[in-house]
């Protein structure tokens, strides 16, 4: 059968705004007057502003997100094609370096409405309690000026608003369950599972992934087609495109997309009074608001505070402390690879579907601090020739032979904890971009802990692959997520937020996204930067018009607002039980 | 079939035969991906459909530079196996990329940008020849090529180093490599060749376990064979 029933698929016929073949935004959003001053500017609409957006309009705020890359329909922009999905990632010009540089662009970087959960893989597993007080702990990094107790409430709202599928009990950390059902393996996950139980290795399977096992509402559920990374056209996996922004919109939200925010503008009383972007004609416009909210990601987030220095902040705003852009952080993500000698075919299921977090923990039996996770990673063509030439150094030939096995190749993640340090670095370049702005230099430098932490978990990581059954097991280094540059903490001196994603220096400038973290465990950082949005989100909310008319700067912990959750995400999935 | 080519052809370890060019090389001999574009979303279907009708024109290289890259390219992922109505081009895409200052979000600190990166390090192909050879990269024999490739490949550069001082072999090596494969493996005549199944939207898969063929895949038929210089992968 070349044909399907009843002819070829063209997509939807009307001028509605798709977000998957279900959900359409119908009501045009609302545009603010350019003279208006907003409540809130909210420079990038990814995992943390979309969330923000949502819950400040809802709660009756006049709120303005401005984001760098477009407002996505999905059955018109995105499609299941590799090559064809550059335009997910943010590939505008930047500088690597340091001692182990990270690839950047399509590794780590989202661009548009929805930011890096458009593409991420979407595994959600929450921190554990521990990765907030490693340094009490562990004598490592540094502690979080808050707990996993204060944010728990707040993955489990997350957890329903995404929803995330896994399994009835989730050992590690803190134990929990999921509200939705686990997803069925592939062929990987199946590998992980063989490798694992010969070895006496606990694994969860089917999740915690922010992908529908089934159908919610006007989300279809997932149909296994494993481009996850490309960006989720069928609408299964969750972004806060499909998931918060419509709701944001229906609440009278406005977002101005392909907008690049060039600086936040202080004002003569020394708070910050809005926010300069260049608009999509190259047009340079000044929006004032009552208070900002930067939501930029690990680099653009640090690049926009050092590109905003004035007379008042000439190191960077909210910089006082010399610590924006340090601190950086990204994840080892080496790549082990394993051929079997039956087929695999590791392109269907998506990418992320099973896990192990047996050696999340510090074990004094080790000579490193903290631990790592053993996931299901699953590339696809490009993705894994490009591994291939690194992993068995093929070019040539040799390359093509390689290739020629793809279906008998199946692939594993480390996701390994990278301490905080001072000289891992987001900072501005000499040269400039299109609009004449600085762009980011990002510098990065493993140390002793973490060079014998990935040599441990690589290793550990080819024995589950061996115990799996493979023939040949190879690894390619490589680096995952991004986050840091701008942490929060007790101490004024050495971070540059408080616990609510307040600066230290500017009462009505605020950070929420990754960037904010001041470690970031082994556990995939997407629903935790969600989690920490819908907190300062409440915090906002709590404080009211005191953050535009004064200086108070409280620290008591807001009421958990669960009823400011998108209304589409209550009433389905499983209850949680206490 | 012309045969003056027989020495770039894969060969069959058993009969120590080169093995003719073929519509289609790989292990899965009747499997089209492009037989099931009526199940794909249209943006896909455009989108793959373009990358395969539309081969864009050379505007960013010279045509010197062009017929060097090529010569290139034919050592980082030779075709000899494919039929000419059925290579993969690869330099036409990558010229477009660099003419239209499309980046992809990074350069390394001791990197120039990707167009220098191709100019300099095409001149250096050359002039390496040149040194080594007293001809032109193009005019070399296959294994005069690779051997200078492999030894850029391995970071140490035969020649003059000097002309890799502002230019890390490694890296170029790395760079040229993955534009020519993220090429290559975008083609659904790669997709064939491999058996990979292409894009499932809407319809999606199901047979997700134990590597096991959608009822519209193939499943797979192995045959022996070896790079013509007889140093092929060990399996």
């Amino acid at each position: 059968m070349k044909t399907p029933l009843g002819g070829a698929f063209e997509g939807p016929s009307d001028d509605a705004h798709g977000l998957g073949p279900m959900q359409q935004l119908t009501r045009p959003m609302r545009r603010y007057p350019p003279s208006e001053i907003a409540d809130y500017v909210i420079v990038g609409v990814g995992s943390a502003g979309g969330v923000l957006l949502q819950r400040l309009a809802r709660a009756g705020f006049r709120v303005i997100g401005i984001e760098a890359g477009p407002f996505w329909d999905t059955e018109r922009d995105w499609v299941s094609d590799e090559k064809g999905s550059e335009s997910l990632y943010w590939n505008e010009p930047r500088v690597t370096g340091g001692r182990h540089p990270l690839a950047l662009g399509e590794n780590n970087s989202g661009r548009g409405v929805g930011g890096g959960s458009v593409h991420w893989a979407a595994f959600t597993p929450r921190f554990h309690p521990s990765d907030f007080q490693i340094h009490t702990l562990d004598g490592v990094g540094v502690d979080w000026p808050m707990s996993y107790w204060e944010l728990k409430p707040y993955y489990e709202l997350l957890e329903m608003e995404m929803p995330v599928a896994g399994p009835a009990r989730y050992p590690w950390g803190d134990p929990h369950g999921y509200p939705y059902g686990p997803h069925p393996m592939g062929a990987v996950g199946n590998a992980l599972i063989r490798g694992c139980t010969k070895l006496g290795i606990g694994v969860s399977i089917g999740g915690p992934v922010a992908i529908l096992s089934g159908s919610r509402g006007n989300r279809p559920h997932c149909i296994y087609r494993g481009f996850c990374i490309q960006a989720c056209k069928v609408g299964a996996k969750a972004s806060t495109l499909i998931t918060h922004v419509p709701d944001a919109l229906r609440s009278g939200a406005e977002i101005r997309d392909r907008c690049l925010a060039a600086r936040v503008n202080v004002g003569a009383d020394g708070r910050v009074s809005g926010v300069t972007y260049i608009d999509p004609q190259g047009r340079e416009v000044e929006q004032k608001a009552r208070a900002v909210i930067v939501s930029g990601y690990a680099i653009e987030t640090p690049r926009l505070l050092l590109n905003s220095a004035c007379a008042r902040h000439p190191d960077g705003l909210a910089n006082s402390s010399g610590t924006v852009g340090k601190y950086l952080m990204a994840q080892a993500g080496n790549v082990i690879l394993g051929r079997f000698d039956e087929p695999v075919r590791m392109y269907k299921a998506p990418p992320a579907h099973a896990l192990t977090e047996e050696f999340y923990e510090t074990d004094p039996k080790r000579d490193f601090a903290r631990g790592f996770a053993i996931q299901t990673v699953g590339p696809l063509p490009i993705a894994f020739a490009k591994q291939m030439t690194t992993a068995k150094k093929a070019w040539g030939w040799r390359l093509r032979q390689v290739m020629m096995d793809y279906n008998h190749w199946a692939a594993l993640g480390l996701l390994g904890e990278i301490l905080p340090w001072e000289d891992n670095t987001v900072s501005l370049a000499t040269e400039r971009d299109r609009h004449g702005l600085p762009v980011a230099h990002v510098t990065f430098n493993l140390h002793d802990n973490d060079l014998k932490l990935i040599e441990f978990g690589k290793n550990k990581v080819m024995e589950v692959m061996e115990a799996a059954g493979a023939e040949e097991v190879v690894q390619e280094p490589r680096y995952a997520h991004l986050v840091g540059g701008a942490r929060m903490g007790f101490d004024p001196r050495t971070s540059v937020v408080d616990k609510f994603g307040r600066t230290h220096d500017v009462p009505n400038l605020f950070i929420c996204d990754g960037s904010i973290l001041p470690t970031q465990g082994s556990a995939n950082p997407g629903l935790t930067i969600q989690a920490l949005a819908a907190r300062t989100a409440d915090y906002l909310i709590a404080q009211g018009t005191d953050v535009f008319q004064t200086n108070k700067r409280p620290l008591d912990a807001p009421r958990v607002r669960r009823d400011l959750s998108p209304p589409e995400a209550l009433g389905h999935g499983v209850p949680r039980l206490k | 079939m012309n045969d003056s080519k027989r020495h770039l052809w894969p060969v069959d370890p058993a009969t120590g035969e080169p093995i003719p060019p073929r519509a289609q090389p790989g292990y899965y001999p009747r499997f089209q991906v492009l037989s099931q574009q009526a199940f794909w979303d249209e943006a896909t279907r455009r989108v793959v459909l373009d990358r395969v009708e539309n081969v864009p024109e050379i505007r960013f290289f010279s045509a010197a530079e062009a017929t060097l890259l090529e010569a290139v390219f034919n050592r980082l992922l030779p075709q000899d196996d494919r039929d000419e109505a059925h290579r993969i081009p690869l330099v036409p895409y990558v010229d477009e990329r660099l003419f239209s200052g499309k980046g992809d979000g990074y350069r390394y600190e001791e990197m120039p940008d990707d167009p220098d990166v191709y100019r300099l390090a095409l001149a250096a192909f050359d002039a390496m020849a040149n040194e080594l050879h007293a001809k032109c990269f193009v005019a070399l024999d296959v294994s005069e090529q690779d051997a200078i490739l492999e030894s850029i490949h391995e970071g140490r550069p035969l020649g003059d180093v000097e002309r890799w001082r502002l230019l890390p072999a490694r890296r170029v090596f790395a760079k040229l490599l993955h534009d020519a494969a993220a090429t290559y493996y975008s083609h659904p005549f790669a997709w064939d060749e491999i058996g990979f199944g292409g894009p499932a939207y809407p319809r999606g898969y199901m047979r997700l376990e134990r590597g096991e063929p959608e009822p519209w895949e193939s499943a797979e038929r192995r045959y022996a064979w070896v790079p013509p210089d007889g140093k092929g992968a060990p399996r």
